[in-house]
């Protein structure tokens, strides 16, 4: 008993936290997304009104989501097959192999505005960077974060530069593949190319799995590098669905409006995150 | 025996990390010169030699009476907006603050600021509203209530370097009187590297919401209190700026702009260095030449009109004095307010004007002695002053969501001149999100 009491005592700092900071604000912003709050003012109680005007009023919500959407499909994809490839790379046995991790890991760390703003200089169209080393190719790079095109484009590719902490998971997760079932594929004859195919990626796939679910989660919050590189630009075509709820809350004041944004969002995240574990049964390999 | 001991030592450390920490964390509080005062808590989000300027103020103010005693604060600008509201949401608001005019109407509104014409007295009202100049009335009006009073309010005008000028025959006698004339003037003045880099940019005119008002629109009609933002007016203004855009290609105006020291807030100014010939931009640069660059040869004069558009028009903002709802010391801070603006002694006041290279709201303040002896000082700056005296010189709407027609405002002319949309397909987007922006609050219930 004494025991069980000690115990509470030690979570005892985390369960408050939980509950004042994150389980009361989470319940209190369903209730507020059915209301009119500008966080001075009490909130007016306005039914559905904010899920409404959502759907019928406001063009750069679909616009928001539609942005985040294709950012999910493209940056997730993308993130998992250059994690994959580095982490298969880093895993050669070569000299300096654990130099080469860590060196590859440590962008990941590096905050993520810290990083923003650095590679608006990386991706400056005269000065930076990235075009510089395309010049002495004989390329004149494009207006990386002033054409609309391009500007989404540079956020999946500023979003490469953390993919050493997705790697350091799939290293852990090579790590975990039987090394007789190596000798096996070689007894039967496996190239390198088939060995990573018929042994390696399917041993894998529950770590894939893993990050997918985390991906599609981030994909779906992405907020900072829009927010300092481009703030929703040019012509909407950064304007992640984090960003424009930021906007609603802070910008204009409209936090009923927000958490109503915030809800679908989660419904949303939900949703999809299910419908990724319904489908793992056909693709994640548990065991060999 | 050991174990024991090993506990006292644990223990010791955590007593002198929490010891620590409790004298690291624990509030101290700045010793206050006037103990004995009322307290007046300010808040501003100047930084560098600007907060000097403002503690030189606050200074000023606490020996000029022996009642309050201002105690000012810097906040961050990235927090300007939600700190306050915090503050007052959580009924420990400043007392006074500085800020930027674009949150005026939407905290008005909201109901989240003290008017500040309860504080006046029917006569001191009548000459505040004769004296002061007819933008900076305007900006801190919302619903025909006075909630801010302006003491750094910015204009608008051109910077041009005479010599670069001179290349193409124009003399400051000749300057262009019309804005398609200055345009064409910008195009001879342009300057190409072999390879077709823009190296020096003539003219390029931008500021959609402003340049309408010189053709005579802009967005809001003052007598009637309604959006105009979609007129043939504003359609001519937005094709102007269009159209002086292609003729240079966009692209090629935004890689200029990117390869140009523009971070730099004043030595490094691109028109210091020559890259840009004639450029609009703001008073406070006349300052910032004298300090960084005292030898430039330079003139400044407004924005003259495009072709029977309005002279001395257009739009502006600035720094405002307001009161949160739920301020301890509104007494205070009014008489603060008072003090620094130059309500109660202009004379004064102006040369607090002066130490911040600000633009002063009335004539008393502008003919006062030291105001004066300012512009022999830096006599560009005249041109800035005769800009904010115009009554054609105004503001954004006085409405809650002035931001949100703000961002859409500029997003219109990005449309437009990146060549997405024709302009008036962009103004006709621009009425449209607005009109929903309207429908939506209304349907929630909230006031315009």
């Amino acid at each position: 008993m004494k025991r069980r009491r000690v115990g509470w005592l030690f979570v005892a700092p985390w369960l408050v936290g939980f509950v004042v900071f994150t389980l009361y604000p989470f319940l209190t912003s369903v209730y507020l997304s059915f209301t009119r709050y500008d966080v001075v003012s009490p909130a007016k109680w306005v039914g559905l009104a904010n899920y409404r005007a959502l759907f019928t009023d406001d063009d750069l919500f679909g616009k928001s989501l539609l942005v985040t959407f294709k950012y999910a499909c493209i940056a997730v994809p993308v993130g998992i097959v250059a994690g994959v490839a580095l982490a298969l790379l880093l895993n050669v046995d070569i000299k300096g192999q654990s130099v080469f991790r860590t060196l590859f890991f440590l962008p990941s760390i590096v905050p993520g505005v810290a990083t923003a703003t650095v590679f608006v200089w990386i991706l400056n169209p005269e000065i930076g960077l990235v075009n510089g080393l395309l010049k002495n190719a004989g390329v004149i790079g494009p207006n990386w974060l002033g054409d609309s095109f391009w500007a989404f484009y540079s956020l999946i590719f500023m979003g490469l530069w953390g993919v050493g902490g997705s790697m350091v998971i799939y290293l852990a997760g090579l790590k975990d593949v039987p090394v007789q079932l190596y000798e096996a594929a070689l007894l039967d004859g496996a190239g390198p190319w088939e060995r990573t195919r018929r042994v390696t990626l399917p041993l894998l796939t529950p770590v894939i799995f893993f990050n997918l679910v985390m991906g599609v989660i981030g994909a779906f919050q992405y907020f900072d590098g829009a927010f300092i590189m481009t703030r929703g630009g040019p012509e909407d075509s950064t304007l992640f669905y984090a960003l424009y709820m930021f906007y609603r809350a802070w910008r204009y004041m409209d936090m009923g409006y927000a958490s109503a944004m915030a809800w679908i969002l989660f419904a949303l995240v939900v949703g999809l995150t299910g419908l990724v574990f319904a489908t793992q049964r056909r693709w994640v390999h548990y065991g060999a | 025996m050991a174990l024991r001991s090993l506990r006292a030592k644990g223990l010791l450390l955590a007593l002198a990390f929490v010891a620590l920490m409790a004298f690291v964390v624990w509030p101290k509080a700045t010793p206050r010169k006037y103990p004995d005062r009322i307290p007046v808590r300010y808040w501003h989000m100047w930084t560098a030699e600007w907060a000097d300027v403002i503690q030189r103020i606050c200074d000023a103010f606490n020996e000029s009476q022996s009642t309050y005693e201002v105690i000012p604060l810097i906040i961050p600008g990235s927090v300007g907006d939600t700190k306050p509201l915090l503050g007052v949401a959580g009924g420990d608001p400043p007392d006074v603050m500085t800020h930027w005019a674009s949150v005026i109407p939407s905290w008005a509104a909201a109901d989240w600021l003290v008017p500040l014409d309860a504080f006046m007295s029917k006569e001191e009202l009548a000459d505040f509203e004769r004296e002061t100049y007819p933008v900076a009335r305007q900006i801190g009006m919302y619903r025909g209530r006075l909630f801010a009073i302006g003491v750094g309010l910015n204009a608008f005008g051109l910077y041009y370097l005479p010599d670069q000028l001179a290349e193409v025959g124009v003399t400051p006698k000749t300057f262009p009187r019309t804005l398609e004339e200055l345009a064409d003037l910008g195009t001879k003045l342009n300057q190409w590297d072999k390879r077709g880099n823009l190296t020096r940019l003539g003219f390029q005119p931008s500021w959609f919401s402003s340049l309408c008002e010189s053709y005579g629109g802009g967005l809001y009609d003052w007598s009637t209190g309604r959006l105009t933002l979609n007129t043939p007016e504003n359609l001519r203004a937005l094709e102007f700026i269009t159209a002086e855009r292609k003729k240079v290609g966009f692209e090629t105006v935004n890689r200029f702009n990117a390869g140009l020291d523009t971070g730099s807030f004043a030595g490094g100014w691109p028109f210091i260095g020559g890259a840009l010939s004639i450029t609009y931009d703001g008073q406070w640069r006349v300052e910032q030449i004298g300090k960084y660059a005292p030898t430039l040869n330079y003139r400044t004069i407004p924005l003259p009109p495009p072709k029977g558009g309005v002279p001395l028009a257009g739009t502006t903002n600035g720094n405002f004095m307001i009161i949160p709802r739920g301020a301890k010391q509104p007494q205070g801070a009014w008489e603060f307010i008072k003090f620094w603006s130059g309500l109660s002694d202009p004379a004064r006041a102006a040369k607090f004007y002066t130490w911040g290279g600000w633009l002063p709201i009335n004539d008393r303040i502008a003919q006062s002695p030291d105001y004066r002896a300012y512009l022999r000082r830096y006599p560009q700056f005249q041109t800035f002053v005769d800009v904010l005296r115009s009554p054609h010189y105004t503001t954004l709407p006085p409405v809650a969501y002035q931001q949100f027609l703000s961002d859409r405002a500029t997003r219109a002319e990005d449309l437009s001149v990146r060549g997405t949309l024709a302009p008036r397909e962009a103004l006709r987007r621009f009425e449209q999100e607005v009109a929903h922006e309207i429908r939506r609050r209304k349907e929630l219930g909230y006031v315009e």
